[in-house]
Parts: C-alpha cells; structure tokens; sequence
C-alpha cells in the first residue's frame, strides 16, 4: 500500500512536470491542418542558391528562413525553418516555376516537414507550397497549405 | 586478373569513342574566365573556344556544342535576362529589335570564309540574349552578325540546363552553293555593363542586374569547365579547363 502510494504520487508528480514544461498542446499525436503566408526578401547568395527570410502569417506566425536553389532546372528545391513561438520547423520543398523568364515567375510545388524542436522536436507532415519568386529582388512570396503531426 | 584486363580492354574502346579522341577532329581549346574573380561576388563570366586546323585543311562545320560549367555557378538566379527576345525578331532586326531587358552578354566570333584555295578571316559580333523557355527551361538566343566579305546573322538557340549551355550551329555558305563558314574561336561574356528598366511607381527606371554570383566555396582542383564540339559528318572533339580558386571575399 505504502509502494502504491509512492508510486501515484511519482506518476502524479511527473504529469504535472511533463505539463509544466511542454505547454499546453504537446500531447503526442496531434494534426494541425497549417496555411501560412511568408514574404521573403533576399539576405544573400552562393551561386545558384538564395537565402532568403521574412515573416510568416498565418497558422504558425514567426521568422522563415529559406535556402532556396535554382540551377536552371524547372525544378527548384528550398529547404526552410520556421521560427515559431512554441519551437521550430524544418522542412524541404520542391517547385516548378511556371515561367521561368518572366520576372516574377510563379512556382507550384509539395513540401514535406524534416523536424523541428521543442513542441515540434517530432513533427512530420507534408502539403502543398504555391509561390512567385522575383528575379529583380530575389525576393519569395510562399503559401503553404500542410497537416502537421507532432 | 582477367576481369582487370577485360575492364582495361573495354576502357581503351570508350576511350576512341569518346568525343575528344575522335579521329579527324580539329584540336579543341576552351576557355573561362571571371571578372573579378571573388568568391561569393557578383562577377562576368566570359567563355570561349578555339577549333584548329587539322592538317592544314578546313574541319567540318560546327554544329553543335555542349559547354559545361559547374551547376552551383548562379547564371539563373543572375537577375540577367528578365523579358524575352522573339527569335524571329532577333534574325531581322538584331540586338536593337529585343527588349534591353533580355539582353544577358556581348562577346565576338571569328570565323574563316573559304574563297576557292584561300581563307577570308572574318569577325563576327554576338549577342545573348533571353528567349522564350521550353518546357521550363531557360532559353538562350545567341546572335551572330557578321559583315564582311560574308553579310550574314544567324541565331543559336541555345539550352541552358542546370550546368550545360547546349548550342545547336547552324551552317553558314560563304557564297551560294558555296562551302560553309569555318568557325575558328568565340568568346562571349553574361553580364558586364548592362543596363536594364523597370517600372518604379509608374515611372521607369534604369538599374544594372547584378550578375553571376560566384559560390562562397571553391571547389578542390578549381571552377571546371568543358566543351563537348559536334561536327558535320559526326566528327567529335572535346576539350575542359579550370578557373582556379579566386580569394574571399
């Protein structure tokens, strides 16, 4: 008896904890259906590949980080992390742009979540990314439509 | 020990069939260049090549060249060439009949215009410039006109494919019926000084695009670059050559 009545209070005293530290919604095998809005200017670049940040809105609100890379296929790729307030977000994305020689061409593509930390330390999930990229600016206009899992 | 024989056997066949051992072919030179040379800058990239005479004697027309450079170099994300150039446009007119904003490099060809037993040396100028993409890839125009003793503009399309610039040639005849113009060297440079305009609050605007931007990371042995020449008649030659390391920024 005097056993069991330690062992509820440890189990006790843990929920608490685990509570305390990991917030509100960070029970396991949550779906969050995301659509968010980033507008990105351009910091620097290597070569073929941009890095751009900006706000996010929408869903998560945060800073985004992409590194983005266009080689002269019509399919660009772009690896991202999302600065959230409850922990981070990353991810890859791959894109075809519409036309390439406009000077904002547009770009259609999927993205799937890599991982994250904190509250997302095991996210995963997948969705759609539409966007333009501006070629004067190098600057990226990004809508994400996912379902996280986490 | 046989196996090693068989592979050593099977690599000297791929290597007669491979473009620059092809027999016949004129001996090939390629070139690169950047300006500056700064890692992580935004720079020119000049290009270029040089067919030589086998034997005394004229090769066989040009027809196609596959000039490689390194994917992470940043042609595409360049800024250079945001409108287009209509193909036609650019056979009638030239430079003048495209937008500024398509314009992408400059750079010269010289060409050989056989005349009986003799060779007419002859220079021509080239322009690149943007043209309608294909199935999402860039589309390069490369415009040569020439003047003397061969009047004559002819537009390369070429393909630009993450790390290939693809350049079909077309013949050029020296005279009607004639033999075809023999091309000896080319050089041309993206970027540069150019001059471009865009609309700023319903007024327009002149900038310079920025440029190719070198990566910040040379790789080891230097920037690669290689020629693939594609001849009349099948001959093949190929050459390559490095852009060494440039400092840091």
């Amino acid at each position: 008896m005097r056993r069991r009545g330690k062992k509820s209070m440890a189990a006790a005293f843990g929920l608490v904890l685990g509570l305390a530290t990991a917030g509100p919604a960070s029970a396991a095998g949550h779906v969050l259906k995301i659509r968010d809005e980033g507008r990105l200017h351009f910091i620097k670049s290597s070569g073929s590949q941009l890095i751009d940040e900006g706000r996010s809105t929408g869903t998560i609100p945060g800073n985004v980080r992409v590194r983005f890379t266009y080689n002269g296929n019509p399919v660009v790729t772009a690896q991202f992390t999302i600065y959230g307030r409850y922990g981070t977000i990353n991810g890859r994305a791959h894109g075809r742009l519409s036309n390439p020689t406009s000077t904002s061409p547009s770009l259609r593509g999927s993205l799937s979540i890599t991982g994250g930390s904190r509250r997302y330390a095991h996210v995963s999930g997948s969705g759609e990314l539409f966007g333009v990229f501006y070629r004067r600016s190098y600057g990226l206009t990004v809508q994400a439509i996912a379902t996280l899992r986490y | 020990m046989a196996f090693f024989r068989a592979c050593a056997a099977l690599l000297v066949v791929l290597g007669l069939w491979l473009p620059g051992s092809a027999r016949g072919a004129p001996a090939a030179r390629v070139s690169a260049a950047f300006t500056p040379e700064r890692l992580g800058a935004a720079t020119t990239v000049t290009l270029g090549f040089r067919l030589a005479r086998s034997g005394g004697y004229f090769h066989a027309p040009l027809t196609g060249l596959d000039f490689r450079y390194p994917a992470n170099l940043g042609i595409i994300t360049s800024g250079l060439g945001v409108a287009t150039c209509d193909p036609a446009q650019l056979e009638a007119s030239g430079a003048a009949g495209c937008p500024a904003n398509s314009i992408m490099g400059y750079g010269t060809a010289s060409v050989r215009v056989p005349f009986g037993n003799e060779a007419v040396p002859e220079t021509a100028s080239i322009v690149l410039v943007a043209g309608p993409s294909e199935n999402g890839f860039l589309r390069l125009l490369a415009c040569a006109t020439g003047l003397t003793p061969v009047a004559a503009r002819i537009v390369m399309p070429t393909l630009l494919i993450a790390g290939h610039l693809q350049i079909s040639v077309p013949l050029v005849p020296s005279l009607p019926e004639g033999p075809d113009v023999d091309v000896v060297s080319v050089h041309v440079t993206l970027g540069g000084h150019l001059t471009y305009y865009e609309q700023v609050r319903g007024r327009t605007v002149a900038y310079h695009p920025r440029g190719v931007t070198l990566p910040t990371r040379c790789p080891h042995g230097g920037f690669r670059f290689s020629a693939a020449f594609s001849f009349l008649g099948g001959a093949r030659a190929g050459a390559q050559t490095a852009v060494r390391c440039p400092r840091r920024r």
